[in-house]
């Protein structure tokens, strides 16, 4: 019987790194019911898989567990793993229930309103008259936006600062006993209390299809809109890593919605709705004192002849400007250190008595 | 006017060029201009690897445009007083006088404001064209400039109407809640594109064309020092400003050391041309 390459390439594996089962310290596999981390924890383990792609199944144990499923188990999402070794795994369904149980109201966890949102969104792949839109294939789906999210943990004692107040969870350990337990709630609801991803994230995140132009162009969507946020004040200072200023999510999201309700701006509902904007900007922690005029602010500046005539030409104006000045006064410069190099040389040599003190000899 | 106006030290002539205050509103002026630069530049250029370390040396995203406004606020300032030290002086040294002796009237003010020595004349035209002349070796004759030379009126003109632009379209980007008051918010669109590419044009005026007039060209190079001293030596005075260099030694009484123009040889003094 001859194994297929991949079967073998396993094969090898599992046939390899069992005797080394026998010597690996048991604590490692503590968070690792499956055992799958008895090969998944090797850094080069990997396949080319059938669509050539190449496919790091490599499991950074100590990562994993700063994540946010650090408490589900391998078997939960890969459902179709049954046994070691496995076949080539399928792909993840997010909608999957696990044996997490949500404490509100004590039933298994699963991302399923998720979807129940996202339909009804503007990334949803039905349209209100309940028929499929087009180019179904460009919207988004869990993995378009969403890996493995790591904790980004909050503290607010005396300040706020990013990571764990040691001085909150000592008032934790008041009545909570496991410090694993009080590390994974304080991680999950600080980390929810901001954005698990900073505004340069995010903006590269829906980059992905909104800088592209062939999704703009196949959806009627303006095009550069995340390059074009990057020229604002709020897009450079996110590039530099600021969380203060706002993102995407900040200005498209409903304020207490979630992200997966994100409507369209025709909609009338929606934040971005015309009628709407200067609610966005005059928020409290914004621009609360803002008149409904900042609105009319342009936040995703395409300066082209198109889109914004008035700024283009403005633009060019000042480009001509610039060139305009410094390219005669840097020729100047040239011809003169030039100059310097043949002082008594010309072409049309001035007649004498020119009015020179040195002339009147 | 020739003790003030000719220093001598160790047998070199120095000639007066601007007072303690001018140099003091030049060296902030020139101070903060370069905390902006350097606070804005890596705003501008977000995208390049070095704009995030430089923006570091600053404090970064919070604390950088914080120096960054504080700077702009003091340029302003500095702007404004420039502007009371400018009609102060005019109108103490210069209208008050006219008036006690002539009377006033507009025609006459108008007059008394265009020939301020640094407002641009027929004569820098005239120069200009006789630089380009004498650079394309159409004429051997180097262009002999009076008080201020057209580059000087340049060098002031540029930062004077750059303030304007730069330092307004600032205000309304700092203060957007207040002037949204009274103009759409579209209009920080076009102070953005004004504040940044007018500051970039400044940066690029000012450290390519001004340092290489001041510091780098071959006359002066590696450093001019009138900006701290006050004084120009001879030979720059007889390179860039000769036809007042003639005029403030002959008021002098200095007719006899005149060396002659820079592009005559070396810089002789004119006794031992005439003796040779």
């Amino acid at each position: 019987m001859r194994l297929k390459p991949n079967f073998r390439f396993i094969f090898f594996l599992v046939v390899y790194f069992c005797p080394f089962l026998f010597i690996i310290p048991a604590d490692v596999f503590s968070a690792d019911i499956g055992n799958c981390l008895l090969c998944h924890k090797y850094p080069g383990l990997s396949r080319i898989d059938e669509e050539g792609k190449f496919r790091l199944l490599f499991v950074n144990e100590s990562i994993f567990n700063k994540s946010v499923h650090a408490k589900v188990k391998c078997g939960d999402c890969h459902t179709d793993i049954k046994k070691i070794p496995h076949e080539p795994a399928k792909k993840v369904d997010c909608l999957t229930e696990c044996h997490i149980i949500e404490p509100a109201s004590e039933k298994k966890f699963s991302h399923k309103d998720v979807k129940t949102f996202l339909e009804k969104s503007v990334h949803g792949k039905i349209d209100i008259a309940g028929k499929s839109k087009k180019y179904v294939e460009d919207l988004p789906t869990c993995k378009s936006c969403h890996d493995n999210p790591l904790y980004r943990p909050l503290s607010f004692y005396k300040m706020v600062r990013p990571g764990i107040s040691e001085a909150a969870m000592g008032r934790c350990r008041v009545c909570h006993k496991t410090d694993d337990f009080i590390f994974r709630f304080y991680n999950h609801i600080t980390t929810r209390l901001h954005k698990i991803r900073s505004p340069k994230n995010i903006a590269e995140m829906c980059g992905r299809c909104h800088n592209d132009p062939n999704i703009a162009a196949r959806h009627q969507l303006p095009t550069q809109v995340v390059s074009a946020y990057g020229e604002t004040f709020h897009g450079k200072a996110a590039s530099f890593l600021s969380e203060r200023v706002p993102d995407c999510l900040d200005c498209h999201v409903r304020l207490g919605e979630s992200v997966h309700q994100m409507l369209s701006h025709e909609n009338q509902f929606a934040p971005t709705y015309e009628n709407n904007k200067s609610t966005i900007c005059s928020r409290l922690e914004c621009h609360p004192k803002a008149s409904s005029k900042l609105a009319s602010y342009k936040v995703h500046p395409v300066f082209d002849r198109q889109q914004s005539p008035k700024q283009f030409y403005f633009r060019t104006f000042f480009i001509i400007l610039t060139g305009g000045t410094l390219l005669p006064l840097m020729g100047i410069m040239f011809l003169e250190l030039s100059r310097r190099l043949f002082p008594n040389l010309t072409f049309r040599r001035k007649g004498k008595g020119d009015g020179r003190p040195d002339d009147q000899d | 006017m020739g003790d003030r106006m000719i220093k001598i030290k160790n047998g070199n002539k120095y000639f007066f060029r601007f007072t303690l205050n001018q140099r003091i509103q030049h060296i902030s002026l020139a101070s903060m201009v370069i905390v902006l630069v350097l606070t804005g530049i890596p705003l501008k250029f977000h995208d390049a690897h070095w704009a995030h370390h430089l923006y570091a040396l600053f404090g970064g995203i919070h604390y950088a445009p914080v120096v960054h406004k504080i700077a702009g606020s003091i340029l302003l300032i500095l702007f404004v007083y420039h502007l009371i030290y400018i009609s102060y002086s005019i109108y103490t040294r210069q209208i008050i006088p006219l008036k006690r002796k002539e009377g006033l009237s507009a025609a006459k003010i108008l007059k008394l404001l265009l020939a301020q020595p640094l407002v641009p004349n027929l004569k820098d035209v005239r120069d200009i064209i006789g630089l380009v002349k004498y650079l394309l070796f159409l004429s051997d004759k180097r262009p002999e400039g009076d008080r201020f030379t057209w580059k000087e009126k340049f060098d002031y003109w540029a930062p004077f109407w750059g303030i304007v632009i730069i330092g307004f379209s600032g205000l309304i980007m700092w203060q957007k809640v207040f002037f949204t008051k009274f103009i759409p918010g579209e209009f920080i669109n076009f102070a953005l594109i004004a504040h940044s590419d007018e500051a970039l044009l400044a940066a690029l005026f000012l450290f390519i064309w001004h340092f290489y007039n001041v510091h780098f060209s071959i006359a002066v190079f590696p450093m001019g020092t009138v900006f701290l001293t006050g004084y120009l030596p001879e030979k720059l005075m007889v390179e860039e400003h000769y036809e007042y260099y003639v005029k403030i030694m002959t008021k002098a009484g200095l007719e006899h050391e005149i060396l002659p123009p820079h592009d005559q040889g070396d810089h002789v003094p004119m006794k031992r041309v005439y003796s040779e």
